[in-house]
């Protein structure tokens, strides 16, 4: 009887309230954010002073750590969902995320546990760039690399905007391996621990610090609006942190102590965050707004939707001419062509199409490297732009050669057979009477791969191609504008999409092969 | 001008023509007659090279297909040049007009400009009674009048003879009388054809007559010593 009445207790408390969550601390954070934050060392272990930190304050709240990874500019979103106390919802997010007060708003911060500021990086043999000063005014304009939706990003979007060029890329060593290979990027803008982590002769020497760093910043943990006690013992936690001298000895463990950080043990004793404003601290007013109006970014949002239309319009009928050709080697070549150009679609369709982008622009140029010849290297170093159209060429490709292949077998032997009774020679035949029926035979299936690369050129913003769905990502780290922006997004998508299917469908219409009035 | 000797086809280890020799002359009609899968349609399409064979030899005026071995793609294109085809299912093609048909030939065979080609496809189609159909597709057109346009079609390049395989067996009798009003009519101006036909009516019109029965050449002669039998 008393077993049973203990089961049944167990049970139920699992059930009822998440004894789970009390024992855990599900911290959420993106390891592709890389070192000295969250990165995996040659093990495959989760090391990083975040990690630590992590480790240390689930200590301190008699909790157990576990971190929960997801793309960094999605993580606040995970704490804007109920915590239903599954393994995959967070308590905290605790990611170099910076104070703001619209953050704030959203998702109550902790104390801070590190002042940052923005570092400007160049490369070593690279004179034109020796100031913050300087890129106001150099000609022709510097295309300085950031991590999208980071806070270094709002910074040189408000005091540079309209005098360089951003380009935005998703994890800090792809940005940093651009830069040093001057390829596209003369500099790039990171947070001093990136910085000072990564600027190192065994790391980049190519690259070296710019200038006296800016725009001193502070890093927060981010909670849920209803864990106010949650609140209180992190912010305890971070203090005895502090007091004791734990996160000193933390930071100089990775690099990144200074005399900065000891205002950390001033700021979180006083009452947080209206610090902000009673400190009149300059720096911190002078931070660049986060939030932004609507109406300013629709002119960016239809210039990257033309971007998408040039992707999809010059890469589709590469992709055409590619497939139609592969289809007649497949159909009419001898036995050495068709293998290959079996191999050619199989492998081009059998992957997926962000893995071939990063191939071409980022290891393509490394074969050079490998061959020790640097006129290879730069041969190979594509633009992202022709990297984009390249790629999705080359996977279209595929499809449209199965397309085609589909379509010319659809055409009755005896077509060929009149063509070539007439006199005319095979390729002839081929070109004039077999391909243009089948081209027509495949108008439908090849109109819908137009439609879906349109909506994959999406893709193409992870090698810094300025196109609409990066635009999206970019933009929706502002608070307050995220519905608009996605109803924009997808209407602009929609305005774009939607014509091409009547263009489509009047196509059809005007070829066709039974109706009166269409053309040959 | 034709010569067939002992041509020899297998279709994996079913023979289908055994030795088959045959001559055609200039201005001669040839009429091949026989039961079902005695091997007509197949010999027709040997002697323009549409069918490979593994023995014995096709002479038109010197262009030269032999069995077993692989011919000379240009050699093939210059003979089905001289020699025309017109089939049973017609294989007009689709996506083109009727005149872009007739012109498909000289254009992208013989390689004249379409101001070189029209005047000729017009005058072919005038010919054929299809003079108002030339924008037509011929999607449009009744089996009868498609075959009419195969039959301009295979005329613009000009052949030296053409070969006629069941031209009119697709179609329902008044459409046949119409193709084959036609053939008489190319018969009677001295065009050399070969003519696989099970129509006896046409057959006793022709110069020759060639009966054919499990790939041979069962009997050959004029049309009154061969059908006489025959029916």
């Amino acid at each position: 009887m008393k077993t049973i009445f203990l089961f049944v207790l167990f049970f139920s408390t699992s059930m009822i309230s998440p004894a789970q969550d009390r024992k855990t601390l599900r911290w959420g954070g993106d390891k592709n954010g890389g070192a000295p934050f969250i990165f995996e060392d040659e093990n495959g272990k989760l090391i990083g002073f975040e990690v630590e930190f992590a480790d240390y304050l689930a200590r301190e709240l008699g909790r157990e750590p576990r971190f929960v990874q997801n793309q960094w500019d999605n993580l606040p979103e995970l704490l804007k969902r109920p915590n239903q106390g599954r393994d995959d919802d967070v308590d905290i997010v605790l990611n170099g995320y910076e104070f703001s007060k619209e953050r704030h708003e959203e998702t109550p911060t902790t104390v801070p546990y590190f002042i940052y500021t923005f570092r400007l990086i160049g490369r070593t043999d690279d004179d034109s760039i020796k100031s913050w000063a300087g890129l106001e005014t150099a000609e022709p304009r510097k295309r300085v690399g950031v991590l999208r939706g980071t806070a270094s990003e709002k910074y040189l979007e408000s005091r540079y905007g309209d005098k360089i060029e951003i380009v935005r890329s998703e994890t800090v060593t792809e940005m940093l391996g651009l830069v040093a290979e001057g390829r596209d990027v003369d500099a790039t803008v990171q947070d001093s621990p990136a910085a000072a982590y990564y600027i190192q002769p065994d790391r980049f020497p190519k690259l070296r610090i710019v200038d006296e760093p800016v725009g001193t910043g502070y890093y927060v943990i981010l909670t849920r609006p209803e864990d106010a006690e949650l609140r209180e013992q992190l912010n305890n936690a971070i203090r005895k942190a502090i007091r004791t001298g734990y996160l000193r000895d933390l930071y100089r463990k990775y690099g990144l102590w200074s005399a900065a950080q000891q205002r950390l043990a001033y700021l979180a004793e006083q009452r947080w965050p209206d610090v902000a404003d009673e400190l009149g601290d300059e720096e911190l007013k002078d931070r660049p707004q986060t939030s932004i109006r609507f109406s300013a970014i629709l002119g960016n949002l239809l210039r990257a939707a033309r971007m998408t239309i040039l992707l999809a319009v010059v890469s589709f009928p590469l992709a055409i001419l590619l497939g139609m050709l592969m289809a007649i080697g497949r159909v009419y070549g001898p036995w050495p062509i068709r293998v290959l150009t079996i191999i050619y679609v199989e492998v081009l369709r059998g992957t997926p199409l962000l893995l071939q982008l990063f191939v071409i622009f980022y290891l393509l140029p490394q074969l050079g490297t490998l061959a020790g010849s640097e006129t290879l290297t730069n041969w190979l170093s594509i633009t992202p732009f022709s990297a984009a159209v390249l790629g999705l060429a080359l996977n279209y490709s595929a499809n449209e050669a199965e397309n085609y292949r589909a379509g010319l077998q659809a055409v009755p032997r005896g077509q060929l057979e009149a063509a070539l009774a007439l006199g005319m020679s095979r390729p002839t035949a081929i070109r004039r009477i077999v391909m243009p029926q089948a081209i027509r035979i495949v108008i439908p299936p090849v109109t819908n791969d137009f439609i879906a690369l349109f909506k994959d050129t999406a893709v193409c913003s992870s090698i810094l191609v300025v196109e609409l769905t990066g635009l999206y990502y970019q933009y929706k780290t502002y608070p307050g504008i995220v519905v608009e922006l996605a109803a924009a997004v997808g209407l602009l998508y929609l305005l774009m999409s939607y014509p091409l299917s009547i263009l489509a469908a009047r196509l059809e219409r005007s070829l066709s092969m039974t109706k009166e009035g269409g053309r040959a | 001008m034709i010569s067939v000797s002992k041509l020899t086809k297998f279709h994996g280890s079913h023979r289908i023509l055994n030795g088959v020799s045959l001559t055609v002359n200039k201005g001669e009609v040839t009429a091949l007659v026989g039961p079902s899968g005695g091997g007509k349609s197949t010999l027709l399409r040997c002697i323009n090279g549409l069918e490979t064979f593994q023995s014995g030899e096709v002479d038109v005026l010197g262009h030269k297909i032999t069995g077993g071995q692989p011919n000379d793609p240009q050699v093939l294109q210059k003979l089905r040049q001289s020699v025309g085809m017109v089939f049973q299912q017609f294989h007009l093609f689709p996506h083109m007009t009727v005149l872009d048909n007739v012109m498909s030939g000289p254009r992208h065979a013989l390689g004249k400009s379409r101001a070189e080609a029209e005047p000729l496809a017009r005058k072919l189609l005038e010919r054929v009674g299809l003079k108002d159909k030339a924008d037509s597709k011929p999607a449009n057109l009744s089996g009868g009048q498609q075959q009419r346009v195969a039959i301009a079609r295979t005329l613009a390049v000009q052949p030296l003879a053409i070969l006629f395989d069941e031209p009119t067996s697709a179609l329902d009798p008044a459409m046949a009388k119409e193709v084959l009003a036609v053939m008489r009519d190319l018969a009677a101006e001295g065009q050399t054809m070969i003519v696989v036909t099970h129509d006896m009516d046409f057959a006793e019109q022709a110069t020759f007559v060639h009966l054919m029965k499990a790939g041979e050449i069962a009997q050959s002669g004029t049309p009154a010593e061969v059908l006489k039998d025959h029916q």
